[in-house]
């Protein structure tokens, strides 16, 4: 019996940590005019490892990316491969599973990154949420601007970075 | 001619009705090609009258990195001997240094230099670097995306040299000359826009112009274009010259233009 509670306990865990990740991003690029601006930015996504798909609605400049899973997610990379197409990230909004992640005066852990919510999150976030990155370079300056003048934190000493998101 | 053009712009504004484009045919935007990009260009421009002259370019073009592109030219013609000879190369560098994106609508301006080195005698009274002169261009571009019209101008100064192989400048001939364009596209077809794999057809409308200032020597040209674009890979381009006025010797006054250009992503 005391194995058997061991055992769901270590499978609570396990998939805790399993879920625990980004599954897909919707990302709206600015800038895009042209057919082979938009081929160019997704061929420059495509190169990154942690990709594994990559749909296009050319219409909005709406690509939506699916993650690999258990791959580490680097959003600066993300925003880094669409400028240097030569375009910006309008919007970045990502699937996060909350299962078995515990919120922590609104920031959650990521690998050696740290995602602060700036939005108050007045109930426990459980499954697959949309968070939407709100850092400079995700958004347009005005939207990182009004957000992130109401913080002061810094880097943490691990080397990760602080993302600021919202619900 | 300035109610003529202002019109035209006004009825391409209204006219067009999904997305402007900004692969300007006779011109170039102010934003740049994807960081390690390559396009490959071939390309046929010429003349009729007095007798049927052409010039051929290769160029290959490179997105140094975001804000940095580069070009390079070669050219061949028979514009001023009986037979196609090789008359020399340019390159020519471009760099965006403002950005204001926001969805489907931007600002850009970018800084750009041209250089050249060509053989040919000199005969004529404009200078363009594209194969009839040695010299030094530089100038300014601002593209900006109002509502559905791309709209794209440029300002630039032009000096000469004597071309090579002792091909003087003729006494009387201007040294320095002001160019400037205003290009406007749009993206015809297709209607709505889903898949990389549509054929695009791109209209365009551009206004060359240049200026010897103190010669009295000055042109203005309307260059309507026709673009389609393969698989997001591949661009044919059409284009014909025509001058609204000219007062200045050249070649370029009714001249044709046909260029492919193929691009590689990723390199």
């Amino acid at each position: 019996m005391k194995t058997f509670k061991i055992s769901i306990l270590l499978f609570i865990l396990s998939t805790g940590f399993a879920h625990a990740q980004f599954s897909k991003a919707e990302l709206q690029v600015s800038g895009l005019t042209c057919a082979l601006c938009s081929k160019a930015t997704e061929k420059s996504l495509k190169t990154l490892p942690f990709i594994s798909d990559i749909k296009t609605d050319l219409l909005h400049n709406i690509f939506i990316l699916t993650f690999k899973n258990g791959e580490a997610i680097n959003f600066d990379l993300i925003s880094k491969k669409v400028q240097d197409a030569g375009f910006f990230v309008n919007s970045l909004k990502t699937t996060f599973n909350f299962d078995g992640v515990k919120l922590s005066s609104n920031t959650f852990s990521y690998g050696a990154d740290t995602f602060r919510l700036m939005n108050a999150v007045d109930k426990p976030l459980t499954g697959e949420v949309a968070i939407t990155i709100v850092d400079k370079g995700f958004a347009p300056k005005s939207v990182s601007k009004k957000y992130l003048n109401q913080t002061t934190d810094v880097a943490p000493a691990n080397g990760g970075r602080i993302y600021h998101a919202v619900i | 001619m300035m109610k003529h053009l202002l019109l035209a712009i006004g009825l391409m504004a209204m006219a067009c009705p999904a997305f402007s484009q900004e692969l300007y045919v006779n011109t170039e935007p102010a934003s740049n090609m994807a960081t390690n990009s390559l396009g490959i260009r071939l390309e046929s421009q010429g003349f009729f009258n007095p007798g049927y002259k052409n010039r051929t370019t290769f160029e290959l073009m490179y997105g140094a990195s975001k804000n940095l592109m580069v070009h390079s030219s070669l050219y061949i013609s028979d514009y001023y001997e009986n037979q196609q000879h090789f008359e020399g190369g340019s390159v020519y560098a471009k760099y965006r240094f403002l950005s204001v994106d926001s969805v489907q609508k931007h600002f850009r301006g970018a800084f750009f230099a041209k250089l050249s080195s060509i053989n040919n005698p000199i005969v004529n009274q404009e200078i363009t670097l594209e194969g009839d002169n040695s010299g030094l261009q530089s100038g300014v571009v601002f593209t900006q995306l109002l509502h559905k019209l791309a709209l794209s101008g440029s300002a630039s100064y032009l000096h000469a040299w004597d071309n090579a192989g002792n091909n003087h400048i003729p006494v009387g001939n201007a040294r320095d000359a002001i160019a400037y364009t205003l290009s406007t596209g749009y993206l015809l077809l297709p209607a709505q826009y889903k898949s990389y794999d549509q054929t695009n057809l791109n209209l365009y409308a551009e206004f060359l112009g240049k200026t010897n200032p103190g010669y009295g020597q000055s042109y203005l040209d309307v260059a309507p274009a026709v673009q389609l674009i393969f698989n997001s890979l591949v661009r044919l381009d059409f284009s014909y010259r025509v001058p609204l006025y000219s007062t200045m010797q050249r070649n370029t006054a009714h001249m044709y233009l046909i260029r492919l250009e193929y691009n590689l992503f990723n390199l």
